[in-house]
């Protein structure tokens, strides 16, 4: 009764402000957007049927087709639209719930309800991602549902991006809790936020920027930056999770091969590279990567909430 | 054993010793212990910064006392279950903006774990009796404040508590308010609710409160019912015709002044008023009336503060003291 009340409540307020609409208008307009792309006989019609082109390796008639349009959903439109600039909309949206709550005159109120501390912060947090599942399902689910009846390619594997969505979401979600803890800041959350983000996105990618440039794997720097890359939350796996569940190959699989053949020889290295360290990505089990979020993920709530417990208000 | 718990759930409220301080410095409580009855009306006064608010925090487990004992409804201090038998309104609450009144009174009451179908009848009942109802499904960040001071106590009484904790629930209310508010305190008594007040309107308490505390400094410096804070004489005031200028030196000399046409007699010595009175008649003045004037709740505060802040302050405010000498 207490967690749905605390879950309704954390709903009306994200829904109250207008970064909720901006959201469900711009998933109502990329979806459009998918509507009006199809598939006839070998040929790809956009914006329904102003015009088209050879559908040349997409064509979903064959399964390197299809699982090509699935890489481009998720490492074009999803990451894209909902694993960046959704997320820090989202980021925006959740970023007053517990600083709302915090705010001298309402927090009394909460702490003198037969409720501990810790529940009322777990379920406040719970509720920011509640809010963020809804939004995840109703785009990647309308997704889904878009490439089926007008494609005709059913891969509901996807729909394991929902969950994903959510799981990447909350890492950067606990370090606004802890920061509403610390600050009552709506404010001071999204910056934070945000600016952890790319240091988490930074660290964890360290080690393959270095392989990149082709830094030797036995040095010592390589190995200290490789062990220090595991402790930040894993926020950049999303694409590669989603695409490991949905069968849908590497980022460059997705590519034309005019694409992948255009080029010196060194930027075709490059690309050999780069697949060669998604491929490992995609193998490596998915276990990894979010335990070691959930880690990162665990400490930092933890410490929110001793900390929420121990304050006077 | 038997013997202690009985005396534990004789009180609503039975705190022992309760101490806090705030950071490193700021000493809020330094040791306060009050009692209040079951089914009473407690008001707990004394001026701003007394720490009227911190001790129902802490009562409340908003606010983590340095050291405590005793009980609140026959639990110890800090028992979270037992909160769902209070009510409390915090001194100037504020409600999530986006809800509608009556949206408020129900999510608060299922955090305090009032049933679904009760929390439908108590949300038209309370907002019917704070003379709400029209107001039900308005967002509340259109209410004024005395709307939202109704709202609060609507609130507060959602879990039809054993006690309610009310801080300060007259602030910003207009008098027509105030009075209903009032009226309200005295229906949950007959009804056999606590009310746990805190105040820093002395005139309202007076009129409502069976027991009060004073808190001055952090301290209890008084406590006790109405009567017995208020039932002893300040001073004597004889009326009287005739000439009384001609007298002055012996009325002095007894402790008595003159004062515009009456005499007074300060204290409360019924030997000295009529040794007093004696001096009078002999002077052929023609006595009217005597009149024992008594302690008003105010005058006892303004007594406790001064003795709490040192001789002088009660008598002359400090600031223009200072700027005397
Ligand atoms: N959260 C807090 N942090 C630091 N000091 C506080 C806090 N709350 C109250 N105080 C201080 O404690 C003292 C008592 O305050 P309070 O309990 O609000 O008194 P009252 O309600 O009687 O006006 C004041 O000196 C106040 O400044
Ligand atoms: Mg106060």
């Amino acid at each position: 009764m207490q967690l749905w009340a605390l879950i309704v409540d954390g709903f009306r307020q994200a829904v109250d402000s207008k970064i909720f609409w901006v959201l469900a208008c711009g998933t109502v307009v990329i979806m459009l957007a998918l509507l009006s792309i199809g598939f006839e006989e070998g040929k790809a019609v956009f914006l329904f049927g102003a015009f088209e082109t050879e559908s040349g390796g997409y064509n979903p008639m064959f399964e390197l087709g299809r699982s090509r349009l699935v890489g481009v959903i998720i490492y074009y439109v999803m990451s894209l639209f909902l694993g960046w600039i959704g997320v820090v909309l989202m980021i925006i949206a959740t970023a007053d719930l517990i600083p709302g709550m915090l705010q001298s005159g309402s927090v009394e109120v909460l702490a003198a309800k037969p409720i501990s501390r810790w529940r009322l912060f777990l379920y406040r947090y719970l509720s920011g991602l509640v809010f963020v599942f809804l939004q995840a399902a109703l785009f990647i689910g309308l997704t889904v549902l878009v490439m089926g009846f007008r494609w005709g390619v059913w891969r509901p594997g996807l729909l394991a991006s929902i969950p994903l969505l959510v799981l990447m979401f909350s890492y950067l979600y606990c370090v606004s809790a802890a920061v509403a803890v610390k600050t009552r800041s709506a404010l001071a959350c999204v910056l934070i936020t945000i600016g952890a983000w790319v240091v988490f996105a930074m660290v964890s990618q360290a080690p393959m920027l270095m392989e990149a440039f082709r830094m030797e794997k036995s040095s010592r720097l390589y190995r200290v930056v490789y062990a220090v890359s595991w402790v930040p939350p894993k926020t950049g796996d999303l694409p590669i999770l989603a695409a490991r569940f949905a069968h849908a190959g590497t980022s460059s699989d997705v590519l034309p091969e005019s694409v992948l053949q255009s080029g010196g020889p060194q930027q075709r290295e490059d690309f050999e590279l780069a697949r060669e360290i998604e491929e490992r990505q995609l193998k490596q089990p998915p276990v990894y990567s979010i335990g070691s979020s959930l880690l990162f993920e665990a400490v930092v709530l933890g410490f929110a909430m001793l900390s929420f417990a121990r304050t006077d208000f | 054993m038997d013997l202690a718990v009985t005396e534990m759930t004789n009180w609503a409220v039975d705190l022992i010793d309760v101490r806090k301080t705030y950071g490193r410095r700021i000493q809020a409580l330094g040791g306060v212990s009050i009692q209040v009855g079951r089914g009473e009306i407690f008001g707990l006064l004394g001026p701003n910064g007394a720490g009227k608010t911190t001790l129902v925090k802490i009562m409340m487990s908003v606010v983590r006392p340095d050291s405590a004992y005793g009980t609140v409804l026959g639990r110890p201090i800090g028992h979270r279950g037992k909160l769902a038998r209070i009510g409390y309104l915090p001194e100037s609450h504020r409600f999530p903006g986006y809800l509608t009144g009556a949206q408020v009174l129900d999510f608060y009451a299922a955090l305090a774990k009032v049933p679904r179908q009760k929390r439908a009848a108590n949300v038209e009942k309370w907002l019917h009796r704070v003379g709400m109802t029209q107001w039900a499904s308005t967002r509340i960040r259109k209410y004024s404040k005395g709307m939202m001071q109704r709202l609060g106590l609507a609130q507060a009484l959602m879990n039809d508590p054993e006690m309610v904790v009310l801080d300060e629930p007259t602030d910003g209310v207009d008098p027509v308010g105030r009075r209903s508010i009032r009226e309200l305190l005295i229906e949950l008594k007959r009804a056999g609710t606590t009310v746990f007040l805190n105040s820093h309107m002395l005139s309202e308490l007076e009129m409502v409160c069976d027991r009060v505390a004073i808190l001055v400094g952090g301290m209890v410096a008084r406590q006790g019912t109405l009567k017995e804070l208020t039932d002893h004489t300040l001073e004597y005031q004889i009326r009287c015709g005739g000439d009384v200028a001609a007298l002055t030196e012996k009325i002095q000399g007894l402790g008595g002044r003159c004062e515009d046409g009456a005499v007074i007699l300060a204290g409360h010595d019924p030997q000295k008023l009529n040794a007093l009175i004696d001096v009078l008649r002999a002077g052929n003045v023609l006595i009217d009336s005597v009149e024992p004037r008594r302690f008003s709740l105010e005058d006892i505060l303004v007594e406790a503060m001064g003795a709490e802040t040192g001789a002088g302050a009660a008598a002359a405010p400090i600031g223009i003291a200072r700027h005397a000498t």
